[in-house]
């Protein structure tokens, strides 16, 4: 039985605003599927966000929401693949000033 | 519920273009003035936005802001640089004169629970002319309201706190 370092397929998932309210979480842990038969693109990650808080309404943000890898914002999450180890937040629709 | 978000923390930056902060404490006007305050300068432009005690009828009762500082900083920095690049190019800008357009900008938004009367942003530009000042201050208040990583939640009279609503800008 092999013992895979759990940090090399984690990713760590940031929640804000109506994200946060939604889940009651500021930030998450969370497991890329395994094993990594195919490149995990940061656009599957809603559906398994959805899949790990039922019964909240974490897709209706998802919907309006942006993503940004590693502090960075994503122009187009098809184009981006995880690896595990990135921090990923949910952008929603800003309201600052 | 989740509590305040561990990422919505002070933060600072500084620049040729300017300084930005994200902070928890009151924002102090005259002090944010007064740091782009410089000889060359013939103008200043301030914006304050100051959280209003109504919303389509409701009375707003307290505001919390919360940012993804790592990010919105970085945002608001580049919002400072684009701003004087933009007022550089215009027509007041010209290769022989070498006076610098905008000389200071300033960028404050305050964090966390801003009651209502208070300054929830500061922005402050100084220039050797008034147009370029009012320009660039406007230009970075609506670059700031459509990019940073900011949100803002309302709290209404009378409404549960689980059902205070995230806003969203136009």
């Amino acid at each position: 039985m092999s013992i895979t370092p759990q940090h090399t397929t984690e990713i760590t998932v940031l929640y804000f605003a109506g994200a946060s309210t939604a889940t009651g979480l500021s930030s998450q842990q969370i497991q890329l599927p395994a094993p990594p038969s195919e490149p995990f693109k940061l656009s599957q990650l809603s559906a398994l966000l959805v899949s790990l808080h039922p019964a909240t309404n974490i897709s209706k943000v998802l919907e309006t929401s942006q993503w940004s890898v590693d502090a960075e914002m994503v122009d187009d999450p098809n184009a981006v693949v995880l690896k595990g180890g990135e921090e990923v937040a949910i952008i929603p629709p800003v309201s600052g000033g | 519920m989740s509590g305040p978000s561990p990422y919505s923390v002070d933060a600072r930056s500084e620049t040729d273009w300017g300084i930005c902060v994200l902070t928890h404490t009151p924002l102090d006007v005259p002090q944010i003035i007064q740091s782009v305050g410089d000889p060359a300068a013939g103008a200043t432009a301030v914006f304050i936005g100051t959280t209003r005690n109504s919303f389509k009828g409701r009375t707003v009762t307290r505001l919390d802001y919360q940012a993804f500082s790592k990010l919105a900083i970085n945002t608001m920095s580049h919002i400072l640089v684009d701003a004087v690049h933009q007022i550089s190019r215009s027509d007041h800008h010209t290769s022989d004169n070498p006076v610098p357009s905008l000389i200071r900008c300033a960028l404050h938004h305050r964090l966390g629970t801003v009651p209502v009367g208070e300054p929830s942003i500061v922005i402050a530009v100084s220039s050797p002319h008034r147009k370029e000042a009012f320009v660039a201050c406007e230009s970075i208040l609506e670059q700031v309201k459509r990019k940073a990583q900011i949100w803002k939640r309302e709290f209404y009279e009378g409404d549960r706190e689980e059902d205070a609503e995230w806003k969203a800008n136009e």
